[in-house]
């Protein structure tokens, strides 16, 4: 693979927590590279690494150890990290996030949840998307809700369009059906796999579920830190 | 496209628990509406004082040394202990470059056993039809007006002695023990000072009845407006048997009594301001901790360190604003109340609105509460702005 085809290249990457005096390693040594384009689902035990792992990547933590570039640019080299403000720069430009929990906030409507990215930061060319976003994911009806309104899928479904509206090149989705029940995690499945196919948005989805790891064209086995089929 | 700025999500949050934010606004509003009242005390005293003293027509009074120049101390005395100068003291006092007028005065007190059960004092207080009503210009007549001829028994009231008297113009007016009936030429409107308890007679005609021609309890001294008050005091402290009463003291003896209760109401002031900040700091607080992995959220989204403290800090001082403009209204509304409760605690309370509020003081409290809310927000906004956004996921350093 070239260089303009990766979206992530991670080497030897090593994240190491204390607790007390216990030194836990949840990713050791990892290697990996992730095409631009390509949907990769990430399973294993807890505990295994799949989420630490994927925040590694996505720039939400900095590993103790390795070396990780994002999009051509350098995040982590030679075991030294990226400053809070500049990780905080590649992730609004680089990626979107889903989490389990929605975290949208209560007061504003769903719309209003959705365009908050913009609100911080507002990508070049992302200003006339929120519409088409809204109606890919079948919430034009429900613009003036309030989150209290909505169903755990639609909630969801505004999380992924919040996630989306910048126009992320990566989608980082941690359990993101998690707190839901199957019909809702499937419906959030196809959106995934839908963004990967139709729009080529580079996934990386993390999941208990092996149903919705089997959407992805590659899966990656995690258990006790390390990649166990690479 | 609906647009959404950071200054509208702080807004919005407000909303979120309301009740906490309408609390919090009320504790501010308290304490603005203490601050404004206090700041108006301070300047409607000193205004209300200023205004009295000034209302009494002259700045230096000379008395008889040893004579109550008070009408409510001759009262207490029971009447007695008056003391007399001579007449002549008054081309003495014309002499000084600083005078612009005198007028002299003679108080004479009868026991009336007819008033209430156990009989009072009655206090008439004579005085020059030239030279007094000059002095006093702005007493205003509810009927009739000044008596001219200094040998007439006639008697001019002041408002509550017109009222306790329950006289009016053309009405007759007994002096006890005297038995010399007067006539009743002017009821004066209230002025606010104890000239409404008075009963003016012409100096003369009281003069001759009391038995006390040439003599005289007081004078009234009024001073060139640019002349040094002061240097005319210490020449007049050279005339024998006189004791001189200056305004400017008796304003500063006040004012000094009244220090006491101002440094205690200005305690609660700042009591009351530091339990607002400490309220707003709990209550912003509260809610960054609330919405800990919501601002993680937002850094994930993008959200710099300063855009997640402009957020927090707005809300701060939206809540500071909003108890601000309460207080003020609350102390302009209810400055009439503030009034009254603020009479009960001095020792003196001048006549006059007590509590003065005017657009620079709205401007001068709204300025401390805007900074009581900048201050306050400072620290809650820092500990929401070091939120890493996967500590905060993840749940860890709540």
């Amino acid at each position: 693979m070239s260089e303009n085809t990766l979206a992530i290249e991670a080497n030897n990457l090593r994240k190491v927590y204390h607790r007390g005096s216990e030194e836990i390693v949840a990713v050791d040594d990892i290697s990996l590279r992730v095409a631009k384009g390509e949907f990769i689902s990430f399973i294993g035990p807890s505990g295994s690494g799949k989420s630490t792992l994927i925040n590694l990547l996505g720039c939400l933590d900095n590993a103790t150890a390795g070396s990780l570039r994002v999009g051509g640019e350098e995040v982590l080299g030679n075991g030294r990290g990226m400053s809070e403000a500049a990780m905080t720069r590649i992730r609004r430009r680089v990626f979107g996030y889903v989490f389990q929990r929605f975290y949208l906030v209560p007061t504003l409507t769903l719309y209003e949840n959705i365009i908050m990215p913009f609100a911080f930061y507002r990508k070049p060319g992302a200003e006339a998307d929120p519409l088409a976003i809204i109606r890919f994911l079948g919430l034009e009806n429900r613009l003036r809700h309030l989150p209290g309104e909505l169903s755990g899928g639609e909630m969801q479904r505004v999380a992924i369009a919040r996630a989306l509206v910048n126009k992320p090149e990566i989608l980082l989705a941690d359990e993101p059906t998690g707190n839901l029940d199957s019909r809702h995690g499937e419906e959030i499945g196809r959106i995934f796999k839908s963004l990967n196919e139709k729009e080529g948005m580079t996934v990386l989805l993390v999941t208990h579920n092996p149903l919705m790891a089997a959407l992805a064209q590659r899966t990656i086995t995690l258990s006790d830190g390390r990649i166990v089929n690479p | 496209m609906k647009k959404i700025s950071i200054y509208q999500i702080a807004a919005k949050n407000l909303l979120r628990k309301r009740t906490r934010s309408v609390l919090t606004i009320v504790g501010i509003g308290l304490s603005a509406w203490v601050l404004a009242s206090l700041l108006g005390f301070n300047r409607g005293y000193d205004s209300a004082l200023k205004k009295d003293i000034d209302n009494m027509g002259f700045q230096v009074l000379l008395t008889a040394k040893g004579c109550p120049y008070e009408a409510a101390t001759l009262m207490l005395k029971g009447g007695t202990g008056l003391r007399y100068m001579s007449e002549d003291v008054i081309a003495d006092i014309l002499n000084q470059p600083e005078v612009e007028g005198v007028t002299p005065m003679l108080m004479q007190a009868v026991f009336d056993p007819e008033r209430g059960e156990s009989g009072a004092i009655d206090a008439y207080l004579g005085v020059d039809p030239a030279t007094f009503p000059p002095m006093k210009a702005f007493l205003k007549f509810k009927q009739g007006g000044w008596f001219k001829d200094p040998d007439k028994h006639v008697a001019v009231l002041g408002y509550e002695a017109a009222e306790l008297e329950q006289r009016e113009v053309g009405d007759k007016l007994l002096i006890p023990d005297k038995n010399i009936e007067l006539t009743v030429v002017g009821i004066l409107e209230r002025s606010g000072t104890q000239d409404d308890g008075t009963i003016f007679v012409p100096l003369r005609m009281l003069q001759k009845e009391f038995g006390q021609l040439g003599k005289l309890t007081a004078v009234g001294i009024k001073v060139e407006r640019k002349a040094d008050t002061a240097a005319l005091e210490n020449r007049l402290y050279d005339l024998p048997d006189v004791q001189v009463v200056s305004m400017a003291q008796v304003k500063n003896t006040i004012m000094g009594l009244v220090a006491t209760a101002k440094v205690m109401v200005f305690s609660i002031a700042v009591i009351a301001i530091l339990i607002a900040m400490v309220g707003v700091i709990n209550t912003i607080l509260m809610s960054v901790f609330e919405r800990f992995r919501e601002i993680g959220i937002m850094k994930s989204m993008g959200a710099m360190p300063l855009d997640v403290f402009r957020m927090i800090w707005t809300e701060t001082v939206v809540l500071c604003l909003l108890g601000g403009a309460l207080g003020l209204a609350m102390a302009y509304g209810l400055a009439r109340v503030t009034d009254l409760l603020i009479r009960r605690l001095l020792p003196y309370a001048p006549t006059g609105s007590l509590v003065l509020i005017d657009g620079r003081l709205m401007l001068t409290t709204f300025a401390v509460v805007l900074g009581i809310g900048l201050v306050s927000g400072i620290y809650p906004a820092w500990r929401a702005a070091r939120v890493r956004p996967l500590e905060s996921i993840r749940g860890e350093g709540e």
